[in-house]
């Protein structure tokens, strides 16, 4: 469960004021916000990689800090620039590495590999010879073998091919089935509307309108858009 | 530990660019050093023709004033270590000649092969790390933390301060394992050509690689800290270029430009000799004067006289002469200590004194040779007084009886090596932290 109290913000233009929700176990909530530059933010807090204006964040029960510990909780991140994960080392060594020294669970990766049709061939490959849809999938599988509970996703599958898009889906609902957690921040409601479970909107720093997907799918979603996120 | 060093050995052998780079350090090393090994042995045939020639030489001469006048050579050797380091020594090839002249000669000679001999640039074993594998290793600092996507990434898996340590820890581990092993394979295979290093020269080249190996960790961590401070940009490599040439060629050579200046305090070896022919000529006016007052002095006598002024000149001019060459060198040790303590301020100064010394044709080198020439010189004197006025125009006899005409110049430590090995320690643990601080800024910003 993830649950964020009276969280407030301060970078720029953006600004949250006090705002507070809640993720339960087995839900996809999706918070829609119109700038990407403030979900990039957003999600920098709730990794831990900043420091909220006030307010706290807790995955399950362990509240998070500006420290240097694991949290019980997955985050994905879009992947700008692929060339960001260069190392040098071959992708099979890369997962191997991070297995032994991160302490991750193989079989998780390559179960995850598995469902997104990754061709083994690539894991003798280095980042650069990849093509970036190739690489989401290893970053995907990487992001979410860890067992954890929750799951804070940045705007991923954006620029993605719908291929991988749809496959990415089917992990998403996957894990939701397994009862994790998931928060979901975007700008793209037709996205959210096909599959979050519930979906809130910010604007003027201010968590407006909460609603669940079902009911979104019965308004107007073209009107919803111009409301908060235009 | 064992996942980060098996993750970076392949990280860092198994990029083909990285091979490329190493076996081009490797192959230049190799060559360098064959070069060098050619030199020595060059070297060895020359001394042979020149001990000869030497020899020679003194079955020519009929009189010891003769022999007193145009002395004998005295040849430069430098210990076999040299090789590593035959473009990295302050003299060049030197030579001296004793005679009963006033003036100490130093000199070089152009004469035949010597002519074609073109020193400097690096060109020798402890140029090419120093150069390239500087460059190498910045390059390398600056790949190592990938990007700060990549560090955040990794920091769902582990904490900043461990990634940072372990994955610095296991890349200088397999750098410096491939660069101690390289220097060792080299100190073999030289051994293996022929050459025998005493106990001390293998000392000394020891402490030599255990130097270069601290002064590569430095740029390594160097290039990591840039790399940092620019914020991973990809306008880095300018940046890494400009870091790397300040370390290699700016800072080295506002060291020699200070010390050229502290020099310029020193009296010039001109005015020195000047005094010296002063007081020498004196005595051959007062000779001439005394002469000039007893004009009916018989042949004979005026031997002994000769005799008597020279022992007198032994006894007091002399010394004074000898005493202002001791204060002068005394003067050139003082600016070469001063220098030497500068070196020790920065890694890459100290590491030109350091190999300068280690091929012992440093400054060190230089100061021993000239102590070993005024005392040689005295000896000789001494020499050639006794047979002058004692063996009545005998055989003449040579001075030199083993290899005293041979100056074996010794590889020698500088006495700061510790110091300079301490501080170039310091220097990379700071900039290890610094980066890790600023770093800790970059992926936690306030």
């Amino acid at each position: 469960m993830i649950t964020l109290k009276n969280l407030s913000l301060e970078h720029g233009d953006f600004y949250l004021s006090a705002v507070s929700l809640q993720v339960r176990s087995g839900e996809i909530y999706f918070l829609l916000n119109r700038q990407s530059l403030s979900n990039d933010f957003l999600f920098n807090v709730l990794s831990g990689f900043r420091a909220p204006a006030g307010g706290e964040i807790f995955y399950d029960d362990c509240r998070q800090v500006q420290a240097e510990r694991l949290l019980p909780a997955a985050f994905i991140d879009k992947i700008v620039d692929v060339t960001d994960f260069e190392t040098e080392a071959r992708i099979g060594d890369w997962i191997d590495f991070l297995c032994r020294g991160g302490d991750l669970r193989r079989e998780n990766v390559l179960q995850t590999l598995m469902v997104l049709n990754f061709n083994e061939i690539n894991l003798r490959k280095k980042v650069r010879d990849l093509t970036p849809e190739i690489f989401r999938q290893v970053y995907l599988a990487l992001c979410l073998a860890p067992d954890v509970p929750n799951v804070v996703i940045n705007d991923f599958s954006k620029g993605t091919e719908k291929s991988l898009e749809m496959k990415f889906n089917k992990l998403l609902w996957q894990k939701k089935a397994a009862g994790r957690a998931i928060l979901y921040l975007s700008n793209d409601i037709i996205y959210a509307a096909e599959i979050a479970d519930r979906v809130g909107f910010i604007k003027n720093g201010h968590l407006l309108f909460e609603a669940d997907a079902v009911d979104i799918k019965d308004m107007d979603i073209k009107d919803l858009y111009y409301k908060f996120l235009n | 530990m064992l996942a980060f060093l098996r993750f970076e050995r392949q990280r860092l052998f198994h990029e083909k660019k990285n091979l490329i780079f190493l076996i081009f350090i490797v192959l230049f090393s190799l060559y360098f050093v064959w070069s060098g090994l050619n030199e020595y042995r060059q070297f060895q045939v020359e001394k042979k023709i020149f001990i000869k020639f030497e020899k020679e030489k003194i079955s020519q001469f009929t009189n010891y004033v003769q022999y007193g006048t145009f002395g004998f050579r005295l040849l430069y050797e430098t210990s076999p270590l040299n090789l590593f380091f035959v473009n990295s020594g302050v003299l060049q090839d030197v030579e001296s000649n004793i005679d009963t002249f006033e003036t100490i000669k130093v000199e070089s000679s152009f004469k035949g092969k010597k002519l074609f001999i073109k020193r400097g640039y690096f060109k020798d074993f402890a140029g090419i790390p120093f150069i390239f594998g500087s460059l190498f290793m910045l390059y390398l600092g600056n790949l190592a933390l990938v990007s700060p996507a990549h560090i955040r990434f990794m920091m769902g898996r582990l904490p900043l301060k461990k990634y940072y340590a372990l994955t610095t820890l296991a890349r200088l581990f397999w750098l410096n394992l491939f660069f101690i092993l390289f220097g060792l394979s080299l100190f073999l295979l030289v051994q293996a050509g022929g050459v025998r290093f005493s106990k001390s020269e293998s000392n000394m080249f020891m402490l030599y690689l255990l130097f270069m190996v601290v002064l590569l960790d430095f740029f390594y961590l160097l290039g990591q800290l840039t790399a940092v401070l620019v914020r991973f940009r990809k306008i880095f490599f300018l940046w890494l270029f400009i870091v790397w040439f300040i370390c290699i060629f700016l800072l080295p050579e506002i060291s020699r430009i200070s010390v050229f200046n502290k020099s310029s305090a020193l009296d010039s070896a001109e005015k020195v000799n000047l005094e010296k022919f002063r007081v020498l000529m004196d005595m051959e006016k007062r000779f001439r004067d005394y002469l000039k007052e007893k004009p009916t002095i018989p042949l004979d006598q005026i031997r002994q006289l000769q005799k008597k002024f020279a022992v007198n000149f032994l006894n007091n001019s002399y010394l004074q002469n000898m005493g202002r060459e001791s204060k002068y060198l005394r003067e050139v040790g003082k600016v070469i200590s001063g220098h030497e303590w500068q070196s020790v301020l920065f890694p890459t100064t100290f590491y030109y004194f350091l190999s300068g010394e280690a091929s012992g044709k440093g400054y060190y080198g230089y100061l021993d040779f000239m102590d070993y020439i005024m005392k040689l010189r005295n000896r000789f004197i001494q020499f050639y007084m006794q047979k002058r006025y004692e063996a009545n125009d005998a055989v003449v006899e040579s001075f030199v009886k083993g290899d005293e005409n041979i100056f074996h110049s010794r590889s020698q430590l500088p006495n700061t090596y510790w110091i300079g090995l301490l501080a170039a320690i310091f220097y990379a643990v700071a900039f290890f932290v610094l980066a890790y601080w600023q770093l800790r800024r970059l992926v936690y910003p306030s």
